[in-house]
């Protein structure tokens, strides 16, 4: 079973299609998952189940990788006493949240925005590149750079769980490099399809962040650490002030320009 | 219906004690405290081991009610006690615990409870210095049971 504990779960769940299912019966996800190199025993870990879940569902696993042998099932080892007790985002995370949820705003207006794409026009190419630069300054530089160089960097940097995060991070830049090369040969199809593996990829990446990472991080940040960050953040908010309200103000602007416009016509 | 229909903070009751090797007398548990005063009417927010610090503003029962009060929820601290049902001058408490987010920039406050309702004061009182302040700090409320467990934590 330590063997299996060790495995990278996308590798498991080749060899042994079922596990994928047995997960999603705890609502964990790692089926869709694009990465999957992280541990089996961190997954255990990371998605904190209670005690009788995580043993039946390791002795659900058990059955499948070796059926008819007896096996001892480790624990995880963390501390039942703090994972049994309801914890919320700290304060920290509950920044990267609410910037989360500015993100996928954008993110909900793709499809609008890449419906009758116009690659040609000034105008229509204006508008894609505000969109890309919301991406980049916003999301990236701003948004992921404060997980990248500041909360990540509290925790051991060979996580899988950090590696499938920053994999997801790389990925979301490729797509962006692919809308304004696109953009260049005027390839309207090119844009809006890596436009939509974007929203596609932060789609689940926030998710997996959301409802996995950051209640684990919490679970393992200290109060130090939380208030250092909590401290470091509102530094990096300072100096994008001005440059937040814009982008507000951008996301805002495509939700009257798109959503407004798609209940008028409902009306 | 109970028989009991007083405040719950001041009703009678008595734990069976069970006899646990760490209840020996024999046991030795270094004191984590690393400063005096610590009621909060008598601390000031200027002395050195508030600044930059990580503070606890600890109920008064609760130390006696959690047995490994010092290396669970005091070790690294700076600490504050206080009573949000008997003390008095508590607007006084308020200023206090501002100062401690203005002007000795504490990193964090822990404000930890017991679980009868009139402790819920103190997070009450910790509350409004913050919404005063202006400066934010992340501050988190941990409510323990009478037997010393701790029941909730959250953040604020």
């Amino acid at each position: 079973m330590e063997r299996f504990l060790q495995s990278p779960i996308k590798d498991l769940i080749g060899r042994f299609p079922a596990l994928g299912t047995i997960l999603e019966d705890y609502a964990i996800g790692c089926v869709p998952c694009s990465v999957g190199t992280c541990l089996l025993r961190d997954i255990v870990e990371i998605h904190n189940l209670s005690p009788g879940d995580e043993e039946e569902l390791m002795g659900r696993i058990a059955a499948v990788v070796a059926p008819g042998q007896a096996v001892a099932i480790p624990r995880s080892g963390r501390d039942r006493a703090a994972g049994a007790s309801k914890v919320s985002y700290s304060p920290p995370m509950k920044m990267l949240v609410e910037e989360h949820r500015r993100i996928l705003r954008f993110v909900a207006l793709i499809p609008a925005l890449t419906a009758g794409l116009d690659v040609e026009s000034g105008e229509g190419r204006e508008r894609i590149l505000d969109a890309v630069d919301f991406i980049r300054s916003y999301a990236d530089r701003f948004h992921h750079a404060k997980e990248e160089d500041l909360l990540f960097a509290c925790f051991d940097e060979g996580l899988e769980i950090l590696q499938v995060m920053l994999e997801d991070h790389r990925r979301g830049r490729v797509c962006v490099q692919g809308v304004l090369d696109a953009l260049g040969r005027r390839d309207a199809g090119e844009v809006s399809r890596n436009f939509s593996e974007y929203g596609e990829i932060l789609t689940e990446h926030i998710r997996k962040e959301d409802e996995i990472l950051y209640p684990w991080m919490d679970r393992n940040l200290t109060t130090r650490q939380v208030g250092e960050l909590f401290a470091r953040f509102g530094a990096v908010d300072e100096t994008f002030l001005e440059a937040g309200q814009r982008y507000e103000a951008f996301v805002a602007g495509l939700e009257a320009r798109y959503l407004d416009a798609k209940a008028e016509v409902v009306r | 219906m109970s028989e009991f229909c007083g405040c719950p903070g001041s009703r009678m009751l008595e734990f069976q004690q069970e006899d646990t090797p760490e209840g020996g007398a024999e046991v030795r548990i270094a004191s984590q405290l690393r400063q005096w005063p610590i009621q909060l009417h008598l601390v000031s927010p200027e002395a050195p081991y508030f600044q930059g610090a990580d503070v606890l503003l600890a109920a008064d029962c609760a130390a006696f009610a959690m047995g490994n009060f010092h290396n669970e929820h005091l070790k690294g601290k700076g600490l504050a006690i206080a009573c949000p049902k008997l003390d008095g001058g508590q607007e006084a408490y308020v200023a206090k615990i501002k100062a401690l987010f203005e002007k000795a920039r504490i990193n964090t406050l822990t404000v930890l409870i017991m679980q009868v309702p009139c402790c819920h004061g103190l997070v009450a009182l910790a509350t409004e210095a913050l919404r005063g302040s202006s400066r934010k700090v992340p501050v988190r409320c941990m409510v323990a049971s009478l037997k010393g467990e701790v029941l909730q934590e959250d953040w604020l």
